[in-house]
């Protein structure tokens, strides 16, 4: 550990002193060092109070701060980076189990880049497809960080070629996870390759492959120690279309989280959109069946070592209101859709005025799939869904105002996983934006969530000053009228100067599904004081 | 950060898709601009005030073209659960800008940015401004710092 502080301060030291130095002998040090540093810091801390109504727990020290340094180096081909991560102790629900206070170098990497070719050993950040096979992220909000250790190998040998190879181990928390993981990805331009002879058409075909290894220990003589899954893709748009799928096959992977099922996975993802004009249409269907890939069979929460990324495929709303009753994608079966549109009345026109009038409708729908588990099927028993429009009003330069309805359908027995009533909720909720003077300005938003379930009515209320920059001002409150009564007040200010940005909040946060990506995690109730900063530097 | 008169940044050689489905590698576009100043917002269709800031934008891009030397790109981190929805959405909003989409936040990681939204103006191959979080009338602060290096 000590080690790694002295590293830590090394680091500091160096940047520090490339920045001071900046300042009076720039060009003298551009003469000296070769190459670029940069980084970042974060830090996210909160104090704890108790509140025994909202069910807010205390923990021990009544302190949690999540800290990560990042630095990398750029030279010509050549980059390499580190990121240290300080969890002192976590922050309540970042982990999905309390966690040992702890710091550490959590991620180093080298990379060599080249035109057609490049690899990468250390901890790397990697996508196959849409994900659905294998994907390593980072997601700081909600805790994620999957990436793997190993090398991560990038060649497009002809122009319409290119091809991706990884292997290696899979973070787990503060360690790696045990299992190994290999994987390739090609993706064929067939456009290049047929030699077409303007980009109207792009046409691409792709294939992934991953295979996990794990070691078994019992009784059974033919268990799938390595889980082999393949998948297949296209894509075809030109400018005003586009279609492109995905199907997944997950081989034999019995772990914990699916009960130890002998079925293989299998996910299938269409997508098409259109545009025309001031018209934006977007359609998505996807099934899946069994598509939980973890690196540790007996893993028994989902966001600790995934290897893939299985996001709700549902419109992230950012109304209090609307963030109560949300879906998280049921990897053991579901299938559904989703619909976009979105259209802007121009300016000039009768409904649009003078700065045009932007509308945005979403609908999207999930269901179990039916008995035998067909993943093209109209499905079973409805899970979830949301029908939504917004429409966004600039009024003169000063005023903008917004309009939002929404209904939601919710099986909390599915989603939320204990038994309960079905949700119906109807919100609606109005907001505006008056900006008074260059850097001055006023926001409000009302909502209101109306349902005969679950814990009945909510208001909420929203108002923010930046009465100049860089200072900004908030105060919400989100109140339930319907069975407990209780205000989810928070207060907060913020500061930004460049890329530095640092805001004091104070309040209470309701229990509750906090998603960010599409990835969600339970975020316990909280009451106390948070603090967070974060900054950019370069030299 | 502000200007500093050094040596010119290297930057990391990213390969991102714009809306038209063509790759575009973030190295050669910096060095392909020369002199052109850069300017590049990173949003999501996710994030409110990524979208207030640029639909502030927007409004006054093509006024702001005209009298200034400027490249605008939108730099989309949505990952796959909305990446399929940005082209329709800029669409409906009716921006002209070029969106490019950093759908694993390859490039958002390489040029340490921690949240959304955050501009950065590139000129001469160094970062010359960067910005993070939206407050109304920031665009008025960009158009401004865009400005001073014509």
């Amino acid at each position: 550990m000590k080690k790694y502080f002295i590293f830590l301060k090394v680091s500091l030291l160096l940047v520090c002193s490339l920045m001071a130095v900046k300042k009076t002998e720039a060009q003298d040090l551009s003469s000296i060092i070769k190459g670029h540093f940069n980084g970042s810091f974060e830090n996210y801390s909160q104090y704890y109070l108790k509140d025994s109504a909202i069910g807010a727990t205390i923990p021990p020290d009544r302190f949690g701060s999540n800290s990560f340094l990042k630095l990398d180096y750029n030279y010509d081909k050549f980059s390499a980076g580190v990121q240290f991560e300080a969890y002192l102790p976590s922050v309540l629900g970042f982990f999905p189990l309390p966690v040992k206070s702890q710091s550490k170098i959590l991620n180093k990497y080298f990379k060599y880049t080249d035109k057609k070719f490049s690899i990468q050993v250390g901890d790397f950040y990697e996508q196959f497809g849409s994900g659905l096979i294998f994907r390593a992220y980072e997601n700081r909000q909600i805790g994620i960080n999957n990436a793997m250790e190993g090398a991560n190998i990038y060649v497009a040998p002809t122009d319409f070629l290119k091809m991706k190879f990884i292997y290696g181990r899979t973070r787990s928390l503060f360690e790696y996870a045990n299992a190994l993981s290999r994987g390739a990805d090609a993706e064929v331009d067939l456009s290049k390759l047929f030699g077409a002879k303007n980009d109207a058409l792009n046409a691409s075909i792709g294939g992934s492959y991953i295979g996990k290894f794990q070691e078994y220990s019992g009784p059974r003589d033919d268990f799938p120690t390595t889980v082999n899954s393949f998948a297949g893709r296209f894509d075809i748009s030109n400018s005003d279309f586009s279609i492109d799928g995905e199907y997944v096959v997950k081989g034999e992977d019995p772990n914990l989280l699916n009960s130890y099922s002998a079925d293989k996975g299998r996910a299938l993802q269409i997508n098409g959109s259109f545009t025309k004009n001031n018209l934006g249409v977007s359609v998505t269907v996807r099934s899946l069946y069994n598509m939980n890939f973890q690196n540790d069979r007996d893993e028994e929460f989902l966001s600790v070592a995934p290897l893939n990324f299985v996001p709700a495929l549902t419109k992230q709303h950012d109304y209090l209101t609307s963030n109560i009753y949300v879906y998280s994608a049921q990897v053991k079966g579901e299938t559904g859709m989703q619909a976009d549109i979105y259209y802007n009345f121009s300016s000039g026109t009768a409904l649009g005025g003078k700065y045009g009038t932007k509308i945005s409708a979403n609908f999207s729908q999930y269901s179990g799939l039916d008995i035998d588990h067909k993943i093209i099927s109209s499905g079973d028993e409805k899970y979830f869904s949301d029908a939504n429009m917004e429409i966004k009003k600039k009024w003169n330069k000063k005023l903008e105002t917004t309009i939002a309805l929404q209904h939601i359908f919710y099986n909390s027995s599915v989603i939320r996983a204990v038994s309960a009533d079905d949700v119906n909720a109807n919100i609606i909720a109005i907001g505006a934006l008056y900006k008074w003077a260059s850097k001055k300005s006023f926001r409000v938003k009302f909502e209101h969530l109306s349902t005969k379930t679950d814990e009945k009515n909510w208001a909420s209320g929203l108002a923010e000053f930046s009465f100049s920059s860089p200072y900004q001002f908030f105060v919400s409150d989100l109140y339930n009228y319907g069975k407990t009564n209780i205000h989810y007040y928070n207060l907060g200010a913020s500061v930004t100067k460049n890329a530095t940005r640092f805001s004091l909040a104070f309040g209470k946060q309701r229990a509750g599904l906090f998603c960010v990506g599409g990835v969600c995690r339970f975020i316990p109730a909280s009451y106390g004081f948070t603090a967070s900063l974060t900054t950019s530097f370069a030299n | 950060m502000q200007a500093a008169a050094h040596a010119q940044q290297d930057f990391p050689s990213v390969k991102l898709k714009n809306t038209a489905g063509k790759t575009i590698d973030f190295a050669d576009l910096i060095r392909e601009a020369k002199d052109t100043t850069l300017v590049f917002s990173f949003w999501a269709t996710w994030c409110i005030p990524c979208i207030t800031e640029l639909d502030n934008i927007s409004d006054e891009y093509k006024e702001k073209q005209s009298s200034m030397n400027f490249k605008f790109y939108g730099i989309s981190i949505d990952d796959s659960r909305t990446t399929k929805r940005v082209k329709p959405f800029i669409q409906g909003k009716g921006w002209t800008f070029e969106v490019m989409m950093d759908v694993n936040s390859e490039l958002k990681r390489a040029l340490n940015i921690t949240d959304v939204p955050h501009v950065l103006i590139i000129k001469d191959s160094k970062i010359v401004y960067r910005h993070t979080g939206y407050i109304a009338g920031e665009e008025d602060n960009l158009f401004d710092e865009i400005k001073k290096l014509q």
